[in-house]
């Protein structure tokens, strides 16, 4: 690119070719800082490695500086030399310039005197000038290679320097991005301690949360379970007490009912042991007499022949007070009238019926069943 | 608390009692089988004296028959004749269950009329009462008649007073010579009248179920031979004269056959007699045996009869159209001269024992045998028609007589005088 660029240049004339260095220097010191800034570090992190060696890139700077100075020197020098030189060229140049147009000058004065000799001169000098031109073209050449060599030797201790400057600065930036490394895998490590820690105190905090959280459900169960026992407990109780005093309450009204009961079970037992005595005297003598009165009907009383066994008559009997037999009724009849009458003959013919001399005994008699049975 | 409920309950039950809700109830099992008192009262003749006192009539039926105890005549509180003139109360007193009263008259001396009434004294009410007009002739029969009507009244049986007995008399003439009558008396023994007279024995007099043929065994002809005579006319009629023994004739309860015991054959053995044509069946075949005494069950279904076929005379059954038979009596080693009741439920027998012979009576039902009677040799057992009695014939000073017994052996009856050999008795049916 620059080639073909300064051969256009070369092609376009010499200010061109100057104006082209100065554009190759300008795009030159151009291309440096743009150069070092592709090998810039983010600003952080420089900042930092200020921050973490000063000394070191201070004197790493102090070095760059020097060099840089000294290479600046170098190249202020050579600069020097080369504007001494072009100085001198251009000088060069316009003298031979205004010789050439003196010599042109001339020639056209004489041109048409010497026209064959100027053309041959012409020629001559076209070939001097060529020759001049190739000499210069060499010794351009020359210069041009010595100074492309030169460039490129500047070039290349640029580029060693570079490289070393690179390298160093590669070495800088592997130290800084070891160090970064190690920052970053101390600080990975810190995060992740970090994190770990974090987690931890996460996984801490949430267990304590869930703890808490469990301890606070269960102590707010329990404190529930406690409230609602509390609660039943109470209730419980209460119902206790309540039963207890319906109890006491019923047991009271039973005792004093049971003493009033008993008060009066008391009397009427009296009452019905008195009552029982004498009904038990009453039955006695009714027992007694109902024997006396079965042994007398039974005496008077003359089966049929063959009277079936099944045969079963009942007669109502009533008794007059001295015991005569006033009435006789058939209350169930055996269904045989021989049967029946036999036992109705029976009873009258017991007439009169022994009755005892008690009164409620007597009653007994007063109306009373008689059964018959053959056997 | 079931304390004071028991001692509720107590006083409940103190006090039901007075109460008087329950009734006091006396109950009376098995009251006495005896007599029951009764007063006849001597019928009203209006000073007609009558062939027959009828009173005395009645009056010894209803005792002889054991089941009534009449009054004595001179215990008698009052003679009333008809209704108007008597005074429950007094027969009360005397435990009378029964009053008897009547009347009878005559006009001419040969008709007499008669009524009487029987009365529950206790009551005050009519149980029977009848008129009749009889013969003078009839009135002894009128007089069992009128017995049959208050026994039947009062005891719920059929009376059998108006029944007859045939028997067979045995007497020794002056000549030294025997003679057999067959006779027919009254059920009281009284009234005897000849059918048959003969110098040869007479055997097994059998009633006809209508009671006016008797079919017997005579031996007139110097063999057995079954007749048959009708009674009112006299005529008679050999049915059975087969070679060997004709015996022990019975009626069928239809009339229309007799059971034999016939030899015909070799053997004593049972035939049924088709009396309308003579066709005879044999029902017991057993030639090792004697098989007689046949005697019908009241159905006609079987035949009851005496055999030696176990050795010992025994009771057995057989189909009235033969086949096999079986043994009835088992109590001791001797059962002879069977009868059946007329309900079919008892079997009368003799039943011999340490050489004496008594008359018992087994319940078919049962098997349970019971002897009746405490007699050395009784024999022919016959019941009456209504069941509740048994005649037979005993020996009694050297001579046989009749007796009658109840079937539960309580009531004993003599029924002829002595002095005549009567033997081999039996029991008319019910008058038609």
């Amino acid at each position: 690119m620059k080639q073909s660029l300064l051969q256009n240049l070369f092609a376009g004339g010499a200010s061109t070719i100057l104006h082209a260095l100065l554009i190759i220097l300008l795009i030159f010191s151009f291309d440096m800082p743009t150069e070092i800034r592709q090998f810039g570090q983010p600003e952080v992190e420089i900042v930092q490695a200020t921050v973490m060696d000063e000394d070191l890139v201070l004197e790493e700077m102090a070095r760059l500086q020097e060099a840089e100075d000294s290479k600046r020197i170098a190249e202020e020098e050579r600069q020097q030399k080369l504007d001494e030189q072009l100085e001198k060229s251009q000088q060069e140049l316009a003298r031979q310039e205004q010789e050439l147009l003196d010599m042109q000058e001339r020639a056209k004065l004489d041109a048409e005197k010497r026209k064959q000799e100027a053309e041959l001169e012409q020629q001559r000098l076209k070939e001097l000038e060529q020759q001049r031109i190739e000499q210069e073209e060499a010794r351009k050449q020359a210069e041009l290679e010595r100074q492309k060599a030169e460039e490129a030797k500047q070039k290349a201790d640029a580029e060693r320097k570079a490289a070393e400057e690179a390298k160093q600065k590669a070495e800088a930036e592997r130290v800084a991005a070891e160090k970064a490394r190690e920052e970053a895998e101390t600080r990975r490590k810190a995060e992740e301690e970090a994190k770990r820690k974090a987690e931890e105190e996460a996984k801490r905090k949430a267990e304590e949360e869930a703890k808490r959280k469990a301890e606070e459900e269960a102590k707010r169960k329990a404190d529930e379970e406690a409230k609602r026992k509390a609660e039943e407990e109470a209730k419980r109780k209460a119902e206790e007490e309540a039963k207890r005093k319906a109890a006491e309450d019923a047991k009271r009204k039973a005792e004093e009912d049971a003493r009033r009961q008993a008060e009066s079970d008391l009397q009427r037992q009296l009452e019905a042991e008195q009552s029982e005595r004498e009904g038990r005297r009453v039955r006695g003598v009714v027992d007694e007499y109902s024997q006396i009165i079965q042994q007398r009907v039974k005496r008077f009383w003359i089966k049929p022949p063959n009277a079936d066994r099944g045969l079963e008559v009942t007669l109502r009997i009533r008794t007059l007070p001295g015991g005569d037999v006033g009435e006789v009724t058939i209350v169930r009849s055996s269904g045989n009238a021989i049967f029946d009458r036999s036992a109705e003959s029976a009873v009258y013919k017991s007439s009169p019926l022994p009755l005892p001399s008690d009164a409620k005994a007597a009653a007994e008699f007063r109306s009373f069943n008689v059964v018959f049975r053959p056997e | 608390m079931i304390k004071k409920w028991l001692l509720k309950l107590g006083i409940l039950l103190a006090l039901l009692p007075l109460q008087a809700h329950a009734l006091l109830t006396i109950e009376i099992t098995g009251g006495s089988d005896g007599a029951l008192p009764i007063a006849i009262v001597p019928f009203g003749s209006e000073g007609l004296r009558a062939p027959e006192d009828i009173t005395k009539i009645i009056r010894n039926d209803l005792e002889s028959s054991g089941r009534f105890a009449p009054l004595e005549d001179q215990d008698l509180v009052s003679r009333p004749t008809e209704q108007s003139q008597v005074n429950f109360a007094d027969w009360r007193l005397l435990r009378s269950e029964g009053l008897v009263i009547g009347k009878i008259s005559s006009q001419d001396g040969e008709n007499y009329q008669v009524q009487f009434q029987l009365f529950d004294v206790y009551r005050g009410q009519q149980l029977a009462g009848k008129r009749y007009q009889v013969p003078a002739s009839g009135l002894r029969a009128l007089g069992h008649q009128i017995a049959d009507v208050i026994y039947e009244t009062l005891t719920g049986e059929k009376g059998i007073f108006s029944t007859r007995l045939a028997f067979v008399t045995q007497v020794t003439a002056g000549d030294g010579k025997k003679r057999f009558a067959l006779q027919i008396s009254d059920a009281d023994g009284a009234n005897p009248r000849t059918v048959l007279q003969s110098t040869q024995p007479i055997m097994s007099p059998a009633w006809a179920p209508d009671g006016d043929q008797l079919a017997y065994v005579s031996f007139e002809n110097g063999k057995s031979e079954v007749f048959v005579q009708q009674l009112q006319s006299g005529q008679r009629k050999s049915v059975a004269a087969f070679e060997g023994i004709n015996s022990a004739p019975s009626w069928s309860p239809d009339g229309r056959k007799l059971a034999l015991t016939l030899s015909r054959n070799g053997n004593p053995e049972i035939y049924v007699l088709e009396l309308a044509n003579g066709n005879l069946i044999r029902v017991t075949n057993n030639a090792q045996a004697i098989d007689t005494e046949a005697v019908w069950s009241p159905n006609g279904n079987e035949i009851y009869f005496t055999s030696d076929r176990g050795g010992r005379p025994q009771i057995y059954r057989v189909s009235a159209n033969g086949g096999r038979a079986e043994r009835v009596s088992f109590e001791g080693n001797y059962n002879a001269s069977p009868d059946i009741s007329p309900d079919g439920r008892k079997l009368a027998m003799v039943h011999g024992a340490n050489g004496n012979f008594y008359i018992a009576v087994q319940d078919l039902k049962t098997g349970a045998m019971q002897i009746l009677t405490d007699s050395r040799r009784a024999e022919s057992p016959s019941f009456a028609p209504n069941g509740q009695m048994i005649l037979y014939a005993t020996e009694q000073k050297g001579s046989g007589v009749l007796a009658a017994v109840s079937v539960d052996g309580r009531i004993h009856q003599r029924l002829s005088e002595s002095g005549i050999v009567v033997r081999e008795p039996a029991w008319s049916p019910l008058k038609k």
